[in-house]
């Protein structure tokens, strides 16, 4: 069970929601990955023009949550802005804070996600910040009242999978909140490593709008998070074997 | 001979469950899981409960070859030094194992202010840049205020000073700090409730939950490290030893910034004559210093003088990281004579030169200062 803030989900995948061909295709991969947390950029919410806007159809799901985020937020002021927009408008108090001023590799800046998360779980969100995967930043994120943390594994739509491993690993160890791992995740194999690792659950978008077929590989990750997470809890067996030294270090206690 | 212990006069709490070591005791572990346990990639409770086990006993030397690498890999080929002053013997705790029992028959002393600036004077002249202050419980004649003055002398002196002294209110560890206190030492003694309750017989420490959220305390107060311990001997190590590294990890989460440091202090026999109920000899208490070694890599483990230089030498970068030396346990004694009884006796008498000696020899590098005085509250 994944608890964030008051809500339970049976689900560990979460989903987002950019980048699909279509309404219909990211409708049947949320469907297929069986999630029931998605995010979505209140950049595309348009309840001007129906065609284009990106809340509706989500809000149709029964079973699945939304959680605005605030990606193209360049600071802490407009995170704030567009998170209280989408609270309005979507009536969820999920958010995900994202914020990342440089367009080209979107890195996020812990400096305005701290300032914005602690702003606005002050205000009673349940706040989810996209993070560089920083053990400090993770835990004073967690002070400031975070529902979750969720570190990169790599740049966002780069694949480059777990990069970030170690660092996660101390923020796991760490951390009284769940630790999710959004951005980076190409292969469901590296959602269930990230499982194995410890990770409470995993965000996923480009890997599943990118895919040749979506639904199929929403379908994937869902199998890779479960898998991930059965072997956490079965306990992987060591990997390094015992040597004993040539020259015993205790034979002093006889 | 055995001290007479009162029978219980309360009823005892229970642990809370962030502490409460229960779900893992009584449980049967295989070589099968001591071979899990060395190789798992994240430490737990199950991981620990397998190290302490019997069956991990015949795994000593892979224990140890573990412990070694984990050492060196997180501290380096050195050991920081520390040694501690007893300012005074006055106490008002009726602590069933301790020579400084308030029933106990002996002279009480506490140093004036000249007199532990004489002491410190001498200490530093040894070279040690780390001072451990020590009191009894509290009484009036070592209380907040002339801890605080000890602090206040020690700090012109000393880039790092510890305290091990009474549990405090939150604004008297505050003020402490402000002092020039760095970090404070608090040994729970034992974490289960009604041995607690049995051994401490009368005075403030009866009240067990007072100890235990003093590291807490004092960290939120502005102390930077808390030096957590449970005395061997006195309950079943793996209870103690469980709740110890439960204690551990919560204030980890808790108070991510503090740092943290786990003694491994033994019972030996007290001035007074006191039979450990849970006797720990020297392989068990090895067993226990590797297995939280592998079970918290990051942590300063630290062995005093209560044990003797042949198991100090051994242990010494296999796990244990930090050390005392040249210690007294009398009321003073490095100035002056220090009074006649101490509360422990201390089991390696060695000077710092030896002690230091035997250190290079084994590679490693004696570390006197390893903080600054500029990172003072």
């Amino acid at each position: 069970m994944l608890k964030l803030g008051q809500f339970e989900f049976n689900s560990h995948l979460i989903l987002g929601t950019g980048k699909f061909s279509d309404t219909e295709t990211m409708i049947s991969a949320i469907q297929a990955s069986g999630t029931e947390l998605v995010t979505v950029a209140l950049r595309r919410f348009n309840q001007d023009k129906p065609d284009d806007d990106l809340c509706a159809p989500l809000a149709k799901l029964g079973n699945v949550k939304l959680m605005p985020n605030t990606s193209g937020a360049m600071n802490a002021k407009e995170a704030v802005r567009a998170a209280q927009l989408g609270r309005e408008l979507s009536g969820s108090l999920f958010v995900k804070v994202e914020i990342h001023p440089n367009p080209h590799h979107l890195m996020p800046d812990p400096i305005e996600t701290y300032a914005a998360a602690k702003e606005l779980a002050a205000d009673g969100f349940i706040v989810l910040p996209y993070i560089p995967a920083d053990p400090v930043l993770a835990k004073k994120l967690e002070d400031a009242g975070c529902a979750a943390v969720m570190p990169l594994g790599a740049a966002i739509g780069s694949g480059g999978g777990l990069s970030t491993a170690d660092m996660i690993k101390l923020i796991i160890r760490d951390s009284n909140i769940p630790v999710i791992v959004d951005a980076g995740l190409r292969a469901p194999s590296e959602a269930a490593r990230a499982m194995e690792m410890g990770c409470d659950a995993c965000l996923v978008n480009s890997a599943i709008a990118a895919a040749k077929d979506p639904a199929g590989m929403a379908k994937a990750f869902a199998m890779g998070v479960e898998t991930g997470r059965a072997a956490r809890e079965a306990g992987l067996m060591p990997k390094s074997d015992i040597a004993i030294a040539t020259s015993p270090l205790t034979s002093f206690l006889g | 001979m055995n001290t007479v212990i009162d029978k219980p006069e309360q009823k005892t709490a229970p642990l809370p469950d962030w502490l409460d070591p229960s779900p893992w005791l009584g449980q049967s572990h295989s070589a099968a899981d001591v071979r899990h346990a060395l190789g798992t990639e994240s430490p737990n409770e199950e991981t620990l409960a397998a190290l302490l086990s019997p069956a991990a006993a015949e795994f000593l030397e892979p224990m140890a070859a573990r412990a070694q690498v984990l050492t060196r890999r997180h501290f380096g080929r050195t050991v920081q030094l520390y040694v501690p002053l007893y300012l005074s013997s006055w106490c008002s705790g009726g602590c069933a194992y301790c020579g400084f029992a308030s029933d106990r028959q002996t002279e009480r002393h506490a140093l004036d202010y000249a007199s532990v600036a004489k002491e410190l004077d001498a200490i530093k002249a040894m070279g040690f840049e780390e001072i451990l202050l020590l009191t009894g419980e509290r009484s009036p004649k070592a209380d907040v205020d002339y801890i605080r003055d000890c602090i206040r002398i020690a700090a012109q002196k000393f880039h790092n000073v510890a305290i091990e002294v009474f549990p405090m209110a939150e604004e008297e560890y505050q003020v402490l700090a402000e002092a020039g206190a760095t970090s404070v030492t608090m040994y729970q003694e034992t974490y289960h409730p009604e041995t607690y309750d049995l051994m401490h017989r009368w005075g403030p420490k009866k009240d067990m939950p007072n100890r235990l959220e003093a590291p807490a305390r004092a960290l939120a107060g502005g102390l930077r490290f808390a030096g957590l311990g449970a005395l061997l001997g006195l309950s079943d190590p793996q209870y103690d030893m469980l709740a110890l590294y439960r204690h551990a990890r919560h204030l980890q989460k808790t108070y991510w910034q503090a740092g943290l440091t786990i003694s491994f202090p033994r019972i030996r026999n007290e001035v007074g004559g006191f039979d450990a109920p849970y006797p720990v000899d020297e392989k068990m208490l090895a067993q226990i210093v590797f297995a939280f070694r592998i079970c918290l890599p990051d942590v300063p483990l630290v062995l005093s003088t209560r044990e003797g230089p042949a198991f100090r030498d051994g242990m010494a970068g296999l796990g244990i990281s930090k050390m005392s030396i040249a210690s007294k346990t009398t009321v003073g004694g490095y100035g002056d004579e220090g009074s006649e009884e101490g509360q422990f006796d201390v089991s390696d008498a060695r000077g710092l030169d030896e002690f230091c000696d035997m250190l290079r020899t084994k590679g490693l590098e004696p570390v006197y200062k390893n903080w600054d005085a500029a990172y003072r509250a």
